[in-house]
């Protein structure tokens, strides 16, 4: 009885620990969210501020206003959807066949996609760029899509579940007949849809926050996406806080929704590419 | 014998084209916008190269330069200092979370929300957020120092304090990752054997140390390992919140290779510490991973 006494008074500052640190943790966060709804000019850091006055709107108007931030969104939206459903298709159509059919040279193409996985893209922008240069590419949706569609982490994610898949399975719920590509497309991709949409969110998430290359291959304002687009922006409003906290919070809502929503699947993904790597 | 045999080779050749017709979408990417780079970059250090300009070739000229370089030499060096403080601080600081969201704790599915949702953030909102919370005169943190009579910080472009908020940056940004590693590592270990310790009298304190930590070796290599490299790639926080300053403080080897290719335009040269840069990536993954495999057995 007396050990459970003597408990609870650690198992208190354990609780409040844990729900400061908690809190503190999301406070930049919503902070930023709070400050976007602020009207202009507002100082923001002196958080009593915050509370006081009324709550506006306005200023996710004014972004619109002071830059081009409505196509910045439909450009990170589009190159985030078409990357993400492609390469959805083309990681689990790789991932099939390695796990699922016999042909020469399989054990090398494996290892070579395994080993691109160490590849940092920081150590290959140089030549990418020049490339793309070479290719007409920069400044195009092709040309930011075409290397985030080079995705080998999808393809160990897919093969891994199916490995898991029994032959049997796939054997008994086809007719005779039935070629490789219907055997994926009716087997196959129906019971991987959990693993499909780990490899989708992730893929949309490091999409649309995507910094390094759309940087260096958009010049122009009309076809940058937001990750470019609000340092800039941010830069020419450094002295004010709302605007740039409200194009911030346009930029994040998209993921933070995904993320509340597939936080899961999230998770779950996080943990397979991971540990059992 | 020879029809069936005829027959079987046709089977084979049959899947093996098949094979390579699922492999083909995702090799055109993966050679095309990952190997091919790779070998290009190669080529590309041999040459003096300059952005838009011309190339000539001038053999291992550029890797001769980079090991007399000063500024390479500074830039490797703020690299590895930002990998030396970040990765035992993004490391201990997820495993300590990892331990509170897989205690009993109520409320967990609420901190852990809370501890991982900033590392669904974009670099440009995360480093935008913080360089006002870290902004002298405005800055949120500021307004504190000042309150607690400490005055005025100028973070960013203060010698070493830089590196602490980009730090703060850091670690607030990407633990979550590494915690969602260690509870995937943590729930994998059965309550059995925590359950047999207790029996037996082991304190919370022993079993984390001759249970927890020992049964998630494997996990605390990853996340090291994932950690490592993700620190040596070290480029957005400290060129868009001090722009690698002050002076050159800051500027990481990513940084480097960026300005002396699209500021410059020095590409030859930038292919070259790119390829430096990847190497010792690459060495850093094989020397750790046959560290961690040797422990193992």
């Amino acid at each position: 009885m007396e050990k459970i006494k003597k408990m609870k008074p650690g198992r208190w500052i354990a609780y409040i620990l844990a729900y400061a640190i908690a809190l503190l943790w999301l406070f930049p966060v919503v902070w930023m969210i709070i400050s976007s709804f602020k009207s202009y000019g507002t100082p923001v850091s002196i958080l009593p501020e915050l509370f006081k006055g009324e709550f506006t709107f306005d200023n996710y108007v004014t972004i619109t206003e002071k830059a081009p931030v409505l196509r910045w969104i439909f450009n990170s939206f589009f190159v985030a959807m078409v990357v993400t459903v492609g390469t959805i298709l083309i990681t689990s159509l790789a991932a099939y066949a390695i796990s699922k059919l016999r042909f020469l040279g399989k054990k090398y193409v494996f290892a070579i996609i395994t080993a691109g996985m160490m590849v940092p893209m920081e150590a290959i922008i140089i030549p990418l760029y020049q490339n793309m240069a070479k290719l007409g590419l920069l400044n195009s949706y092709i040309g930011l899509m075409c290397p985030s569609l080079a995705a080998p982490i999808g393809v160990l994610i897919m093969k891994r579940f199916y490995d898991s898949i029994p032959q049997d399975l796939i054997e008994a719920g086809m007719l005779d007949g039935a070629n490789d590509f219907q055997r994926w497309w009716k087997i196959c991709v129906p019971i991987s849809k959990s693993s499909m949409a780990a490899v989708g969110i992730f893929t949309f998430i490091n999409s649309w926050n995507n910094f390094l290359w759309p940087f260096l291959s958009i010049t122009s304002e009309k076809m940058m996406t937001l990750p470019v687009g609000i340092p800039q922006f941010q830069g020419a409003n450094l002295s004010e806080f709302t605007l740039p906290m409200t194009i911030s919070v346009v930029a994040s809502v998209p993921a933070i929704i995904m993320f509340l929503i597939f936080q899961k699947h999230i998770i779950k993904g996080i943990a397979m590419s991971g540990i059992k790597g | 014998m020879n029809r069936v045999n005829m027959d079987m080779r046709k089977k084979i050749l049959k899947e093996n084209i098949i094979a390579w017709c699922f492999l083909l979408p995702f090799l055109f990417f993966f050679i095309g916008f990952l190997l091919y780079p790779i070998i290009k970059g190669v080529e590309l250090s041999l040459f003096d190269a300059i952005l838009g300009g011309k190339s000539e070739f001038i053999g291992p000229a550029n890797y001769r330069d980079m090991f007399q370089d000063k500024a390479f030499w500074e830039a490797l060096f703020n690299t590895l200092f930002f990998v030396v403080i970040s990765t035992p601080a993004i490391v201990l600081i997820g495993f300590a979370f990892a331990l509170v969201i897989n205690s009993t704790l109520k409320g967990r599915t609420f901190i852990r929300t809370c501890f991982f949702s900033p590392y669904v953030l974009s670099m440009s909102v995360v480093t935008g957020l913080w360089i006002f919370i870290f902004q002298p005169y405005t800055g949120l943190i500021t307004q504190l120092t000042m309150k607690l009579g400490v005055g005025e910080m100028y973070w960013l472009n203060t010698k070493w304090l830089v590196w602490i908020a980009i730090l703060i940056t850091t670690v607030w940004w990407t633990v979550g990752f590494n915690m969602i590693l260690f509870l995937a590592g943590l729930q994998d270990i059965p309550d059995e054997i925590y359950e047999a310790a207790k029996i037996d009298g082991a304190s919370s304190g022993q079993s984390l140390f001759k249970i927890t930590i020992p049964m998630l070796k494997s996990t605390i290599s990853l996340v090291i390992l994932l950690q490592t490299i993700a620190s040596f790639k070290l480029f957005g926080q400290t060129y868009l919140m001090a722009g690698g300053g002050p002076g050159t403080h800051t500027r990481t080897i990513v940084h480097y290779i960026y300005e002396t290719g699209f500021t410059n335009r020095k590409m030859g040269y930038a292919a070259t510490m790119s390829f430096a840069f990847f190497i010792v990536v690459f060495i850093i993954t094989m020397l750790q991973n046959k560290l961690f495999a040797d422990k193992d057995n």
